[in-house]
Parts: C-alpha cells; structure tokens; sequence
C-alpha cells in the first residue's frame, strides 16, 4: 500500500472466504480483496502490523494481522468483544466488509537477522505472534536459534492447533506449550507460561536474543519478572500495545501515550521504550 | 506586504464580492455576549459585526467540521463504497488572529505530517480568510485572553488572506493587508484607496497600545513546558487539577487546535451508511475505553494531564511549530472547574515551584 493514499479513510473491500472457530468466542476470517491490485500491495506487510477492518453499518476496528507475508491466504483472527468484533462474527461467507492498511511499524525482522528468536505468548496473544513465528521459520536459516513458549487457560483454549501440532512435530525450532490447568485428555505441561522457561532440558540464550511477549496484562508482568531476572535487557524485548483507535494513521489522537502514537509509532515498541511512555499501558 | 485603505462603510463590499464566489460566513450578535458566527444571507447581511466578543463556537469548524461525512456505503447486489465529496468555496469573514494561529495548527497537524488528511485539506484549500484585528479594547479583547502571550496576535502576522484593522480615526478608516495574491487582486476595486506612511505608523500605534489593554499579558507558559516536558509534575499536582474538571469536554469543544475525532456509522437509508467523523475530547472517560471495557486512563487527572501535556510538551511545539494553544481564551471563559489554560499553568508553576505545597 502506497504511504500516501489518495483517500486516508476510505476502506477497500473485501470478500469474506471462510470462517473457522478457534476457541470459545474467537473464530478466525479468511478473506481477500475484491480488487487484485489491492491484494497485492497489501501483501507487502510485516509481522506485527495491523489493520483498520470496518463491518459497515456498525463501526471500524483495529486488528492485528496473523498471517506471515510469507503465506498465501490472509486472515484475521478475533475474540467477540465488543460491538464491531460482534458484528464481525456474524458474518458469514461471501459477505462484504473494508480493510485499510497495513499500519504501524511492525516488528524489524531485518533487524533481527542472525538472531535468537524468543516468542512468549499467553492466550489469543499468539496472534500477532503467529506471524512472528511463521515468519522466521520460512525464513529459518536467516535466525539462530528459535524457541516458543506458549500457554492458555485450559487445553481447550489453545489457539491455532493445527499450527501447534506442526510445530511440536517441527525438529527445526523449540515449542514448548502449557495450560494452566488440564483436563483429562492433557497430558503436557501444566502452569503459568514462565514456569516453562525452568522446565529440565529448557535452556534460553540470553547474549543475542530477541524476545517477543505478548499475552494478557497479568501474564505480561509475571514473565517480565521470570526475564529479568535471567538477565533479559529491555532493549531486547519487545511487544506490541493495543489501544482504541479510530484513523490508524496517527489523526484521531485516541491511541496517544506521551509522546508515541500507538497506530504510526508503534504498536511494536521495545520494553525500554515502553519504560519510557510515562503512561499506565 | 501590500496595504490599503478601506472606509468602514465599505467593509460589506468585501463580502458582497466575496459572496460572488464563495459562502460567506460573518460573525452577529445573539443575546447579550452571545456571538456566533453564521452564514451570511440578504436578509442578515447589515448585521454582520465588526467589532464583537469572539465567538465561543470557533470558526474552525469551516476547515474541520464539527461532524463530517467521509463515505457512504451502498450495501445490496453490488457493494460500494462512495467518498464525500466537499468542493464548496468557503470564506469567513472576521476571523480572529488567535483563529487564524488556530489554523496553521490544524495545518501542521493534519498535512504537515506523515499522512496528509485529504478531508481536511479539500476543505482548507477552499477556504479564504478574512481577518480582522482585535483592535476595540472594550469589545473584542476579554478578560480571558492571552493571545500576546501566545504570540499570536492581536494581529495575525501570517496565514490570512486578507487583514482589516479598524484605524480608530474620525475618518472612519480601515487598513486592509494583503497576505495573498488573490486578496491583492480585491486592491483593484476603487473602495480601496492609496494608504500612506502615516496610516502604518498609527496601525503601530494602536497595536503597541491594544498590548497593554490585556489582563493577562502572560500565562508564562513557557515555564510549564518545561515543567511539562522535563517531568517535573509530580501525580498530586494533577489530581489537583483533575479534582476540578467536570468531564464536559467544553475545552475542546471551543478549542481552535483540537483535532481529535471519533467516527461512527450511521443509516441514512434502506440500502445505504455512512460513515461519520465527529469531534472528540480527551476529557470524557470513554476516549481511551477499548472493547471489553479495559480503559488505561482511566482517571480523570491522567486525561486532564494528557491534555496539557499534548498542548505544552516540548516534542509537539517542535512538531507542529507552535504551541497547541493560540491564547484565544475560550476554555477560561467555558470551563466549570476553573481549569482553563492560563490557570492550570498558574497551578503548575505554584505546585512545581513551591515544592507542591498547598495552594
């Protein structure tokens, strides 16, 4: 997508494909654009991006993008919430709705080259992490070593099984789940996410790593606590804020913390940056 | 800078021409203080006012509409999106210096960074300003307002199109400025007439002396930037602050250079939305409340904060060139709580200065 579109609000449309249920309230939307031209420029996005979805007649919405620019199909995937993601998920297939974007920085996978890669996820945090994740594995022999640590509430809300059977079968990188509490049929790990990172065999590299965090707030502070207290620097770790946005491109003013503009300036922000907002995330 | 002058009796001359092309929007007299500013007709073109308080409701809403249309979509067989279109050429006549600063805000804000709002900018480059000088101590200049302090006026130094200033002479004349080419070409109407020296030397005259008519000729806002942008507010100062604000928004509904706004869709037909922009204000608590009802400023001290400090931090005057606040007084003579600007930087400077002692 052009930096400079003619209309900064206006919406392109999109056709919805198929719609899957991943978890108790949270389904995910195939899609693509009606126009091919749109379609392509919006391809050239990065993980970490996010997009403004507008369900006409009820509102507009930021959501995260959770497919890889290295994948075919795009998809957003979202919880029922409140009234425009409600709405969302009434759609069914072959209905319209808008998408503009890509917005926001992204996460600098460049950057990152030659790189541990660390992804912590908690609950539909694994998201915008999804991205993340297929991302480096496509692009596989570009990273060190690449671990993630993923944990829900129960087995029943782990997002995206498909890709997490893949992965656990994948000798390529580490994928290490936990719920925090099983039922019969779990036979993996039971806890909180960090109490993974001190699971026997677990060994996390902290010299030229990148951690990825992203996960409910109280999820957040404990692994915050777990991290540093390896030794994790801030400048290393990095996550992406939410907010409520009405543009994405910076006009709205809704999304301002201090000084940083969630849409444009973020959402991906390094914890020192966060440190450094000096507001309540 | 071209000048000329202009007899008072031949001010409604220049909206009538102006009428020509454009719709004109003047400022009248309601009932006692109450001005607004409204669309000019036959029937109340004699009672436009030159000199008047200024208007509460600002004229900024002739480039930023209060509510504005962005798209409406046709739903059905074949689904389509249509942009609005707004190519109507506006004028307002008598805007004021600080409404002008006001401008240029919006201005910097809107075009000058990385994405250009194209909304605004059809709007703004349809849009011709007539600015006249606050130069009536007794009328135009309020108890409220600190444009010198803001340096913004009392006489718009740029951004206008063309600038009247009552001369306060028994010759009833007015000095018009021209700050563009199309302004200048108005010049060649023989209403305008040759000024001298002399008729700048008494323009000087009346500015040094309408500088001194101000109440407030400094909200010294200059030290709670620096306050502001260093941190040197500490959280009681603005639970201070926050205990006196009511959450109306009426601060930002009369600002110049707020810009905030929220959309919504809305049905205008069997078939038929669209999609709406309308002004929002940091104060009210649902500003920042996401789906699911988390709401990080969530206090109203961390909203009232939030507006200062988007109004006096030192990053947002170097971005947008100026500080968001152009002195015009408005959010002094709005709000309930007393917590206009001049006086929030009154209690910032006690409260930081004196170590945060009572007031």
């Amino acid at each position: 997508m052009t930096l400079h579109p003619r209309n900064l609000y206006e919406p392109k449309m999109a056709v919805l494909d198929e719609v899957r249920d991943e978890i108790q309230d949270v389904k995910t939307f195939y899609w693509h654009f009606e126009n091919q031209q749109d379609q392509q420029s919006f391809r050239s996005f990065m993980p970490g991006q996010f997009a403004q979805v507008s369900v006409f007649g009820t509102g507009e919405m930021p959501l995260s993008l959770p497919p890889s620019p290295t994948e075919d199909r795009l998809f957003f995937t979202t919880r029922r919430v409140g009234r425009v993601t409600a709405a969302m998920h009434d759609l069914k297939p072959g209905d319209r709705f808008g998408v503009r974007g890509p917005y926001g920085n992204g996460f600098p996978m460049q950057e990152y080259l030659g790189r541990n890669l660390i992804i912590v996820a908690g609950g539909i945090g694994l998201i915008p992490l999804r991205s993340v994740i297929i991302y480096a594995l496509d692009n596989r022999d570009k990273y060190q070593k690449i671990q993630v640590f993923y944990g829900s509430r129960t087995p029943k809300d782990l997002m995206y099984v498909d890709n997490l059977k893949e992965w656990q079968q994948d000798k390529g990188f580490e994928c290490y789940l936990t719920v925090d509490q099983g039922d019969g049929s779990w036979n993996g790990h039971t806890g909180v996410v960090g109490t993974l990172f001190k699971k026997p065999g677990v060994e996390m590299p902290v010299e030229n790593t990148t951690v990825f965090i992203c996960g409910p707030p109280v999820m957040f502070r404990f692994v915050l606590a777990d991290l540093k207290k390896m030794q994790f620097d801030d400048r290393n770790m990095v996550s992406t804020l939410e907010r409520y946005m009405k543009c994405g491109v910076g006009k709205c003013g809704h999304c301002c913390i201090g000084l940083a503009y969630v849409c444009t300036d973020g959402p991906v922000f390094t914890l020192e940056q966060i440190r450094r907002l000096g507001e309540e995330i | 800078m071209r000048a000329r002058l202009i007899h008072k009796d031949d001010l409604l001359k220049i909206v009538d021409l102006l009428r020509k092309d454009y719709e004109v929007y003047a400022p009248f007299y309601g009932r006692d203080r109450d001005t607004y500013f409204d669309t000019v007709t036959d029937a109340n073109r004699d009672a436009i006012q030159v000199h008047l308080p200024n208007p509460y409701y600002p004229p900024k809403r002739y480039v930023y509409p209060h509510i504005q249309r962005l798209f409406t979509i046709r739903k059905g067989s074949n689904p389509a999106i249509e942009p609005a279109q707004d190519a109507r050429k506006r004028a307002v006549f008598g805007i004021r210096s600080c409404d002008i600063a006001g401008i240029f805000h919006l201005d910097r804000f809107f075009l000058g960074n990385t994405y250009r709002d194209n909304y605004y900018e059809a709007f703004r480059n349809n849009i011709f300003l007539v600015n006249v000088v606050c130069s009536d101590a007794a009328v135009d200049i309020d108890d409220d307002c600190f444009c010198v302090c803001a340096d913004t006026g009392p006489a718009a130094r740029d951004h206008f199109d063309l600038q009247l200033m009552d001369l306060h002479n028994d010759r009833g004349e007015f000095l018009a400025v021209a700050g563009t080419p199309r302004a200048e070409a108005m010049f060649d109407h023989s209403f305008f007439t040759r000024a001298t020296p002399e008729h700048v030397a008494r323009r000087r005259e009346i500015l040094n002396d309408g500088r001194k008519r101000f109440k407030l000729a400094t909200s010294w806002y200059s030290a709670a930037t620096r306050f502001i942008t260093e941190g040197m507010v500490t959280d009681e100062t603005w639970q201070k602050v926050g205990n006196r604000c009511l959450e109306c928004g009426g601060c930002s509904y009369v600002c110049p250079t707020c810009t905030c706004f929220t959309t919504t869709d809305r049905r205008t037909g069997s078939n038929e939305t669209e999609r709406i922009r309308i002004w929002d204000a940091c104060a009210l608590s649902g500003f920042t409340r996401m789906a699911g009802g988390h709401n990080p400023r969530k206090a109203v001290h961390d909203r009232r904060n939030r507006r200062f400090f988007r109004k006096l931090g030192y990053y947002f005057i170097q971005r947008e060139l100026m500080p968001s606040c152009v002195g015009c007084g408005r959010c002094v003579s709005v709000c309930h709580g007393d917590i206009g600007m001049p006086h929030v930087v009154e209690i910032l400077r006690r409260e930081t200065l004196g170590g945060g002692k009572k007031t």
